[in-house]
């Protein structure tokens, strides 16, 4: 019986300006194996289909348990985190690409410092700096623990931004990972102390008004944050912000 | 599959920008063109589907209404500003959302996703028909306003072509579909159903509105085409 085997259809990029390339390998098929244990294993002996020697492939991955965001790619057209898919659940060939929406750095690797610029663009912190000690915070109930866990659960890994119709270069929008972060640090009680700049900084231009409520953001989230509530709840909360500065001002 | 086959030119990709927070307008121009879906137009379009049911009543009965509607005061003024400016402004901005937006269906087929391709579709749809609803009945042919009476002949003159009946089906449906998920996205966005459970249940609320609407809309329609009043004659008053 011959073995059985994988076989990865995966998009090459030299470089940013580079031409594009599909590249196919076959590789011998192990139980419980995932898409980066799968380039892993490429990088050990990076030969195409065709007998053809090339690079190991590049991409970006850390914890490979999806909890470090790191490793979100394309997979099968879609946008997942390659750690925790598992190649016994994916239709073969597997064709891997990069994120289509982020500048590219190298094969499956991409440049997504937009979420980061964001977040600091919304303050999504809680500030505790100073020059001297301000003790012990307020105590957070258990119901506000609850409610909090699971928006805290955000990985970073943008791929509620990578699946989401408005986000792109015509819109410029936030996209729903920075809006969940505004409604976690707003509901924290010393985070809220920035919580009418967060509110007004997502009015700005490419702001929470953008989203277009396709809902792709909670489909695709691979930590399953309720997004789609937060863009609800936030939403509301910018126009009673909007309104409140306007008849005041 | 050859390797080492370039499928696409060399270029650089631009990134998204940052948020540019706190700057610019465009968030009262989008929530503008949100509110003024539900009100006015959204309004609008009921009294439009409640009076166009009184076609089934008769010529005449249909006669009365936009005598009534042709009688209120500043009836002229409340036209311009609470229907004519308002959809101008709702159409031309939802092409410019159409536009902007990269619609990926095709790769993500999730149920959501689907109803923000057909809004921005039926959307189009209404607009395409709107200008030749408006042009054909309101500013060419026998002036209602002046002549009300003449409305039941006018409109069925106009669907007793099969290719215009046609349209008006498609597009009754297209903004019944239209306006009641737009009511839904209303409730959505402006955080008024934020729970996932109050969004479906909303949802089966939007659903049963959309049908009624498109089933009152199209009893209209067959009050002019069906053998209720065929050729209906001009009143003489």
């Amino acid at each position: 019986m011959a073995e059985r085997t994988v076989v990865f259809e995966i998009k090459r990029q030299a470089s940013p300006d580079a031409p594009s390339v599909w590249e196919r390998f076959e590789l011998p098929w192990r139980p419980g194996m995932n898409v980066i244990s799968a380039m892993m294993e490429i990088a050990g002996n990076p030969v195409t289909c065709e007998g053809h020697c090339t690079t190991p492939v590049a991409y970006d991955s850390n914890c490979l348990e999806e909890i470090c965001g790191s490793c979100a790619m394309r997979i099968n057209g879609k946008a997942r985190m390659a750690c925790s898919s598992l190649v016994d659940n994916l239709e073969q060939p597997i064709r891997v690409e990069p994120l289509s929406k982020f500048p590219l750095v190298r094969d499956l690797q991409v440049d997504r410092s937009v979420l980061f610029e964001n977040l600091k663009k919304v303050k999504a912190w809680v500030p505790i700096d100073g020059t001297y000690d301000l003790g012990s915070g307020p105590r957070l109930t258990p119901q506000e623990q609850e409610a909090n866990y699971p928006l805290s659960n955000c990985i970073s890994c943008t791929c509620c931004m990578e699946v989401c119709p408005q986000f792109n270069v015509e819109t410029g929008f936030v996209g729903a990972a920075t809006i969940a972060q505004v409604k976690l640090f707003n509901n924290h009680p010393t985070g809220k102390v920035f919580k009418e700049e967060r509110l007004r900084a997502l009015s700005g231009d490419g702001g929470i008004q953008e989203c277009g409520y396709a809902q792709n953001c909670v489909q695709a989230c691979p930590k399953q944050l309720p997004l789609t509530s937060a863009i609800s709840d936030v939403g509301r909360e910018v126009v009673v912000q909007k309104v409140k500065d306007w008849l005041k001002s | 599959m050859a390797t080492a086959q370039p499928t696409s030119a060399p270029q650089l990709q631009r990134g998204v920008e940052p948020l540019r927070a706190a700057e610019g307008s465009s968030f009262l121009w989008r929530k503008l063109h949100s509110l003024l879906g539900i009100l006015p137009l959204g309004a609008f379009l009921l009294e439009h589907l409640l009076s166009n049911f009184e076609a089934l009543k008769g010529p005449l009965a249909y006669g009365q209404q936009v005598y009534f509607l042709n009688h209120l005061p500043l009836v002229r003024v409340l036209e311009w500003v609470f229907i004519f400016l308002p959809l101008l402004y709702h159409a031309v901005y939802g092409v410019s959302i159409w536009l902007r937006g990269k619609s990926n269906v095709v790769y993500y087929p999730w149920a959501g996703n689907w109803m923000y391709t057909l809004q921005r579709y039926t959307g189009l749809i209404a607009f395409a028909y709107l200008i030749q609803h408006l042009w054909r009945e309101r500013f060419t042919g026998v002036m209602l306003p002046e002549n009300p009476y003449y409305a039941f002949h006018k409109v069925q003159m106009e669907l007793a072509n099969p290719w215009m009946l046609a349209i008006y089906v498609v597009a009754m449906i297209a903004i019944c579909w239209h306006f009641s998920y737009g009511v839904w996205l209303f409730a959505a966005k402006w955080g008024i159903t934020p729970g996932v459970t109050a969004r479906r249940r909303f949802g089966y609320v939007c659903i049963a509105l959309g049908l009624l609407l498109a089933v009152a809309g199209l009893a209209s329609i067959y009050a002019f085409v069906g053998p209720l009043y065929p050729n209906a004659p001009v009143p003489n008053l």
